[in-house]
């Protein structure tokens, strides 16, 4: 949970960007750390293996002044995607204020994304939250490879309930939509905390269950 | 709506007496407490050192990582942890079950004295924060506060 210091004018956020292993967290940070203000921005601190996998963490703490008379701290953190590190996934979700689901969008990956969005549901719940209460956005990442599946069958998969969350299409390593998606989460983090106040939401995306490409015809080994 | 948990300009002033207390008696350098999402929740001491915002989410992250050997042993969690450098050392100790207090020392003290102090402060700090969390009502802006601006700009 954030926590304002009124001596020092700060309040402090944490985000989170969650999601199955190799699906382009560690990629998000790396490109809002290279690309923002300096200014703004402390060191990217990788807690990552020698093959640079994701052991415990990264962190990048980002300032910015959006709350009339307050400096304004994010701290975006990344969590291992890798099934087995489940319990530090819970560490690194602990007095989370906002999340950014990362889904990757090839078909493979479909089952993973799904599994790790329940992950995360059972996580939080670990913790006394649920979903709908937490600032959550979604990224539907890699949308530059060849093998992926529509929008809106990411909609159908991910994003299917009554209350939808914002979703962005997104190429984490070329940066498209990386700052919208950060900017998304940050404005209903921010909003959770005024008064009367309504998000700023865009149009969702339709939720439609396309065919998904037929599989190639078995190749039959001659007799 | 939700609303944010104040620090008040009074409460600091209290933990940093607390605090600055802490650094005189055991000469060290800087003392930070923490919640244990990672978040600087008060600081005292030579900040100009090292980035407190990297150390605070460091340091939770290692403290939580240890729960699982202290359970192996049959301990909760480890009270107390103490990280050995050539010239400077980091001593981490539990002050309730949501914050933790952290200290940066080098060769003019000694953790002995170190860890003998942190008792006493980490209660002190404690005292501070249970009366904090009993009596804080929180805070929450008006949508008017809120810059419609992008928050974050891509700089080409």
């Amino acid at each position: 949970m954030s926590i304002i210091n009124y001596a020092s004018r700060e309040i402090q956020f944490k985000i989170v960007y969650y999601g199955p292993a190799l699906c382009g967290k560690t990629t998000n940070l790396s490109y809002i750390h290279q690309r923002i203000n300096p200014l703004n921005r402390g060191d990217l601190v990788s807690l990552a293996t020698a093959t640079e996998r994701t052991l415990f963490f990264d962190f990048l703490p980002l300032n910015a002044v959006v709350i009339k008379g307050f400096v304004t701290k994010f701290q975006l953190y990344t969590v291992p995607g890798q099934v087995i590190y489940n319990a530090t996934r819970q560490l690194v979700l602990r007095s989370v204020d906002g999340i950014v689901f990362v889904a990757d969008s090839q078909w493979e990956k479909m089952e993973e994304n799904v599994e790790s969005f329940k992950n995360l549901s059972d996580n939080l719940a670990l913790q006394n939250m649920a979903l709908d209460e937490v600032p959550c956005v979604l990224e539907y990442n890699k949308r530059d490879l060849p093998n992926i599946a529509p929008p809106n069958y990411m909609e159908y998969v991910l994003n299917n309930r009554k209350k939808r969350l914002q979703s962005f299409e997104v190429i984490s390593s070329t940066g498209q939509n990386v700052f919208a998606t950060l900017n998304a989460v940050s404005q209903v983090l921010l909003h959770k905390f005024s008064k009367h106040s309504q998000t700023p939401q865009r149009e969702p995306l339709p939720v439609a269950i396309p065919v998904e490409p037929s599989a190639p015809e078995t190749q039959r080994l001659p007799a | 709506m939700n609303a944010i948990p104040v620090l008040t300009i009074e409460d600091v002033a209290t933990l940093d007496g607390v605090l600055g207390d802490f650094l005189k008696k055991t000469e060290s350098d800087l003392t930070v407490v923490i919640d244990r999402g990672g978040n600087a929740i008060s600081q005292c001491g030579n900040m100009d050192v090292m980035d407190v915002t990297v150390i605070a989410a460091l340091a939770a992250g290692s403290f939580a990582a240890t729960r699982e050997l202290a359970r192996r042993i049959g301990e909760v969690e480890f009270n107390a942890l103490y990280h050995q450098g050539n010239g400077n050392h980091i001593f981490m100790n539990s002050v309730d079950d949501e914050t933790i207090m952290i200290t940066v020392f080098g060769s003019r003290t000694t953790v002995g004295l170190v860890r003998f102090y942190s008792t006493a402060t980490a209660q002190n700090v404690a005292a501070v924060l249970k009366l904090l969390r009993r009596t804080s009502h929180g805070l929450s802006f008006d949508a008017k506060d809120i810059s419609a601006a992008p928050v974050f700009v891509d700089h080409p």
